[in-house]
């Protein structure tokens, strides 16, 4: 169990403090100062100096209230009104009516359901803590769901690196910056982006926000996101509540739009997975139509299945996709090619990767 | 401390806690009396967290008029149902009575989870998903974020498989390996997973006589028999892992770009080590036979490269070579000269 330092008394554990100075908040309607909250509430008050220094309470005290607030917690501030401008004597309270569940609010057996199963396809890696934490409050409503006839055990796996730190700046509304590799471009340009949504369309996950050099709105992919994302201390307002939509519907017009035609060997692994993807259509025997967002994830996939793949067109596509087999014939050659061959793979693939930016 | 059941989450972080006692006070409220066991299965947790979070809750309370945290300003469970009969019940609450709202992040996990799950035939019609998505905003104590997913049509194989399970019968499709084998299978369907776009059929293999994984857009034909099944879900426990490498003899080394050493998905075994080469990091992994690898590796040219053993190389090289004769014998130049324009397809 994690513990806070304590000198003397019993020590208090963290969820125990959290837990007390919810209880507290809620129970005062009209709040109550810092100084109030560390010299009287469980876990602080066994560490209060009375008159002394309590820098360091005062710092356990802002963590605690970002960890509070995570969880949904509405903790406000009031400011005094003849005071504006001191927050010596701003007040600390949790409204109840902005932290109960709104009465009405009552979900059947089906959907929870339904919500298990939302809130388990996201159990492994990004969003899993907070599923967790929604699951739970699911749970103390007392509904228990009914279980499906099939079992199903769905994953949502974000492997872009960028999705925690985008996440996390669209819920607290502050611009980030990165590297993006644009199509045609050789290195990446930093970007400074108001993330506004972020969206998974044909599995692929992107990010949708105004893009602060040209003030205008942008997609972009976060495959494409080159080294970390920064999140830095910048607000910004936004009235924009359709952006996720908004990037939908741009991704699935440039979806529409686009379409190659391959031929397919007959009872192939290629024949079969092809065609089950959205929107194939088999033109002729061996020939099919399919629609893609992006031409080099798409080179990518294709190239995948080797043989039992011929790309008719469009030419761009059937180039990707011809290079991508050539670099695989290249760097598999026997015997060993050398070890310096292999260092260059990384370059030759960052070429490769650019693609047309999705808006 | 006793080992948790299987299925239940154990609490790592302090802010876990206070959500699960943040949820479990009005649970509480709700029942006025349950047994430990109850609540366990219901939050799926081991008994002993739902007894330390009940003894915690127990001497929990607010300051109160003397910032004393005098008895009234406590909570106050029933002490000897507790300790003698493992039951719960709180008898005297303090400031705290309804479920919490969401937070912005957690609306939006569930409500983009909803979105993923319409290819399920559990999954609502859109006008009733649409109002689930709303009470679950109406819910939350911020707009939620916008995180979102592109709906999918509900796929006819879950449905023909949903069917089977529920009349009890076997189903039998004919199934595309790697190898690029088409063989007729018959199966009893046990359970469907998920990894983002690809979704798969867990199920007893008649043919094989075993358990197997089926990816769905791998088969074809899929229809229902009227013959009973021999297992139904639930009768056999699957491993949570979709493809057990561990008993495959072949060992293959991959040399990976690091940032893709993800995209490797199942092929890489949990704690298989991980060498890093500088600019690459080098992994061994097991496989049963190279056609499946081959067409993974096909698809992230200049990311992953097969190094050994030169067989698998070999395989990997022709694979591609083949794909490329194709173009060849098409009259084309090698790429980067095509750009004239539509060829006439032989």
């Amino acid at each position: 169990m994690v513990t806070t330092e304590s000198s003397g008394a019993a020590p208090v554990a963290v969820e125990e403090r959290l837990f007390s100075l919810v209880l507290a908040l809620l129970a005062s309607e009209a709040g109550l100062t810092k100084n109030e909250i560390l010299s009287t509430v469980q876990g602080y008050r066994q560490k209060y100096v009375f008159g002394g220094d309590n820098a360091s309470l005062e710092r356990q005290f802002e963590r605690d209230k970002d960890d509070i607030r995570e969880l949904g917690v509405p903790l406000e501030t009031i400011e005094p009104l003849d005071e504006a401008g001191s927050n010596h004597h701003l007040r600390y309270r949790i409204p109840k009516g902005a932290y109960d569940l709104p009465a009405d609010i009552s979900f059947s057996s089906d959907e929870i359901a339904l919500l298990n199963l939302a809130a388990l396809a996201w159990r492994e890696g990004s969003l899993s803590r907070e599923s967790r934490h929604a699951l739970l409050k699911l749970q103390s409503l007392g509904v228990d769901s009914i279980e499906p006839v099939l079992g199903y055990a769905p994953r949502i796996r974000t492997r872009e690196a960028a999705f925690d730190p985008l996440t996390d700046a669209l819920a607290r509304r502050v611009l980030v910056r990165f590297a993006y590799l644009k199509p045609g471009d050789l290195s990446p340009r930093e970007r400074t982006v108001a993330p506004l949504s972020v969206v998974q369309h044909e599995g692929r996950w992107h990010v949708r926000g105004i893009d602060q050099n040209v003030n205008e709105p942008r997609t972009f992919l976060l495959s494409r996101i080159i080294g970390p994302v920064t999140r830095t201390r910048i607000s910004f307002e936004s009235t924009d509540d359709q952006s996720a939509e908004t990037a939908l519907a741009q991704l699935d017009e440039i979806w529409q739009r686009n379409r190659a035609e391959v031929d397919v060997r007959a009872n192939s692994d290629a024949e079969t997975r092809l065609l089950k993807r959205r929107g194939s259509i088999r033109a002729a025997d061996a020939r099919l139509t399919l629609h893609f967002t992006d031409l080099h994830l798409l080179a990518d996939e294709l190239a995948g299945f080797g043989p039992e793949v011929f790309v008719v067109s469009p030419p761009e596509l059937r180039d990707a996709v011809r290079k991508r087999l050539e670099l695989t014939v290249a760097t598999h050659l026997t015997p060993t090619p050398g070890r310096q061959t292999g260092r260059d793979e990384p370059h030759e693939r960052k070429e490769q990767s650019n693609a047309e930016e999705p808006a | 401390m006793p080992k948790n059941p299987p299925n239940t989450t154990s609490f790592v972080h302090a802010q876990d806690k206070l959500a699960f006692l943040l949820s479990l006070v009005p649970y509480l409220l709700d029942r006025d009396r349950v047994s430990v066991g109850e609540v366990a299965s219901h939050f799926q947790v081991s008994e002993e967290q739902v007894r330390e979070a009940v003894r915690l809750i127990a001497v929990s309370g607010v300051p109160g008029e003397t910032a004393q945290y005098q008895h009234g300003d406590l909570f106050d469970i029933a002490w000897d149902d507790f300790e003698e009969s493992d039951e719960i019940q709180i008898t005297h609450r303090v400031a705290l009575d309804d479920s919490p709202r969401f937070s912005a992040r957690e609306a939006a996990a569930l409500i983009a989870g909803l979105q993923y799950l319409q290819a399920l035939p559990e999954s609502l019609d859109s006008s009733v998903l649409s109002g689930l998505m709303a009470k679950l905003a109406r819910g939350a104590s911020e707009a939620p974020s916008q995180v979102a997913v592109a709906r999918a049509a509900p796929s006819e194989s879950l449905l023909t498989i949903r069917s089977a399970v529920e009349r009890g019968t076997q189903i039998e499709f004919d199934y595309v390996s790697s190898r690029g084998d088409r063989e007729h299978r018959v199966v009893d369907p046990l359970r469907i997973d998920s990894n983002n776009e690809d979704w798969y059929l867990r199920g007893w293999c008649h043919t094989r006589q075993g358990i197997r994984t089926f990816r769905l857009d791998r088969m074809a034909d899929l229809t229902q028999t009227d013959a009973p099944n021999t297992y139904s879900p639930g009768d056999l426990s699957l491993p949570d892992t979709l493809f057990d490498g561990s008993g495959e003899t072949q060992g293959v080394v991959l040399e990976v770009l690091p940032a893709a050493v993800g995209l490797l998905g199942e092929y890489l075994a949990e704690g298989e080590p991980q060498i890093s080469l500088g600019a690459l990091t080098q992994v061994t992994v097991r496989v049963a036979h190279i056609h499946g690898l081959k067409r993974l590796v096909a698809s992230l040219p200049g990311v992953v490269r097969v190094v050994d053993p030169p067989e698998a190389r070999l395989a990997v090289h022709d694979w591609a070579a083949a794909a490329l004769d194709a173009y060849a014998a098409n009259g084309e130049d090698p790429a980067g000269s095509a750009a004239a324009g539509r060829p006439d397809p032989a």
